[in-house]
């Protein structure tokens, strides 16, 4: 099998999303794809920044089929997409009507318009088509780009869909709270349901009410594809949701603690997905359960002396896994944590030394360092960073940083010193940045 | 800036965003009118999610994202109090 369907068992006026209060057909659906694909210009590379999820998919799946590669950027900072964008000096830009990206050449999606039949097949996809490149961050400050094929994102969700013992055509709601640019939003809340003939749910809701009242705006099963805070914050607000859900969180580890809570609250169970844009979905499990993590059917995690690595047919290399993982004897493992370089900050990936470099290249900064303190009990640490730029106040480098950075990253506080604590070597130990960021909050403690 | 004078209600969320945003700023210092998220206090999605959860448990007040005036309520200390003063609950 070369090809498959560009989506899964739909009957023609089966709904295939729900978007702002109307169904979505996938008649519809294709309709309006194939409307976007006469408006699409001929270039190779896309930026999809749609808001709206059901727009996404169809400018998403309008790019597949005319062969052009869906850029996922990491975050919607203008600096980071005019990076992305100058790897691809042909790319052009997909934004929702009124929204354009400054700088960039876009085209507005319109969806709800077409009124074409049924066609005769529904259209077809290489599965080793590329369709998406997702970016992650390296240690020199250039964005990586990650290869997405057909092949790659319909086995994700497929195995995902059995996993968690989706039944096709069932109507069961997909409603996200994460974005669909991000690597678990596109295989879980867009390719998850899609393949899966189930409802896509258009909106993105992100406070506890819109979160309670999204989900009571779908019939039937649901299933909520989101984030330890945002669990973690509906937890806390004492949401209460229809029966017969299902959660899904991922890009962070959640607690056994709040999952349990938040089986109890929702009456529905919690699973996790452990994954990384580099491999995409690798591992699932019950949080309740335990800490094993299940590899997903087809994806082996091998670990050796010095590493481990992700293996599956759809991967054409073998992927390095970012994080301390240990495998045992029956291919499931255990994760402790991120590798030394790394940051997790809501599902935001990146190296300290990618930071450091961005940091080091703003005029009139002589040295510098972004600084993870010591994990609290918080679900969200942020970054610290000591700055020698004599001259400049910290205001001064953080405006130019926001420039060329995701805010999650942004250093709170970013703390001017006369010197950073560099050893004989110029390096700077850990234990002297803990040491210089404890001095640092002492004295804020007793000044201020 | 018509009226720089803080109100109690804006020195209460000042404070009440300094702590729970654990901002390592004094809270007499974030000016009324100035932007909390982007350029001025530098807040993103994450703060509002955690501030949300704040401003209900204190004030009894839900904020909704698909509300049309979410955007403006966010945009100031100044906003976000009117919308509090207007629709709390305790």
């Amino acid at each position: 099998m070369h090809d498959t369907p560009l989506i899964g068992p739909y009957n023609p006026d089966d709904m295939l999303a729900w978007q702002q209060g109307r169904p979505r057909t996938a008649r519809q659906f294709l309709a309006d794809v194939s409307c976007l694909m006469e408006l699409l210009p001929d270039r190779p590379t896309v930026l999809n920044l749609a808001t709206d999820r059901y727009e996404f998919l169809v400018g998403f799946a309008a790019a597949i089929l005319r062969r052009q590669v869906t850029l996922l950027p990491q975050s919607r900072a203008s600096q980071t997409l005019r990076r992305v964008a100058a790897g691809y000096p042909d790319s052009y830009g997909l934004t929702d009507r009124g929204n354009p990206i400054e700088g960039i050449e876009s085209v507005p999606i319109q969806s709800g318009r077409g009124g074409n039949p049924w066609p005769r097949e529904i259209p077809r996809v290489l599965l080793n088509q590329v369709v998406a490149i997702a970016f992650t961050s390296g240690s020199t400050g250039r964005p990586i780009p990650n290869k997405k094929t057909w092949g790659a994102l319909t086995a994700v969700a497929h195995a995902t869909g059995s996993r968690l013992g989706i039944k096709g055509g069932d109507r069961t709601a997909v409603v996200a709270t994460v974005p669909h640019q991000h690597m678990f939003g596109l295989e879980a809340s867009v390719m998850l349901p899609i393949m899966h003939g189930l409802v896509m749910h258009a909106g993105r809701p992100h406070f506890p009410a819109d979160i309670r009242s999204t989900l009571d705006d779908v019939t039937g099963h649901w299933i909520l594809v989101t984030t330890p805070l945002h669990l973690h914050a509906c937890v806390t607000e004492g949401v209460s949701v229809p029966l017969g859900g299902l959660i899904l969180s991922a890009t962070a580890p959640l607690s056994r603690s709040l999952a349990q809570e938040a089986e109890r609250q929702f009456r529905t169970e919690v699973h996790e997905i452990f994954g990384f844009a580099e491999a995409g979905s690798v591992a699932e499990r019950r949080t309740v359960n335990g800490d094993q993590w299940q590899p997903l059917d087809g994806v082996r995690v091998v670990q050796d002396q010095s590493s481990c690595l992700v293996y599956a047919e759809y991967l054409p290399d073998p992927v390095h896994v970012p994080d301390r993982i240990t495998v045992d004897a029956r291919g499931t493992f255990i994760v402790h944590g991120r590798e030394a370089d790394q940051v997790n900050i809501a599902g935001h990936r990146v190296s300290l030394g990618d930071l450091n470099q961005k940091l080091l290249a703003i005029d009139g900064v002589q040295d510098g360092v972004f600084y993870l303190p010591e994990e609290e009990s918080d679900l969200v640490t942020r970054l610290m960073a000591f700055v020698v730029a004599p001259g400049k106040t910290s205001e001064d480098i953080q405006r130019a940083l926001r420039m060329h950075i995701d805010p999650v990253f942004l250093p709170r506080p970013l703390v001017c010193v006369p010197s950073l604590p560099r050893n004989a070597t110029g390096k700077l130990p850990r234990e002297s940045m803990n040491e210089l960021a404890r001095e640092w909050l002492e004295k804020q403690d007793h000044g201020a | 800036m018509t009226s720089s004078a803080v109100s109690p209600l804006e020195q209460d969320i000042a404070t009440l965003i300094v702590q729970t945003l654990k901002l390592k700023v004094d809270p007499a210092t974030i000016q009324p009118g100035a932007a909390l998220f982007g350029d001025g206090l530098g807040l993103d999605s994450i703060d509002a999610l955690e501030l949300s959860l704040a401003i209900s448990q204190v004030y009894g007040y839900q904020l909704k994202s698909s509300d049309p005036e979410i955007k403006a309520i966010f945009s100031s200390l100044r906003a976000l109090a009117k919308a509090i003063e207007k629709n709390r609950t305790k």
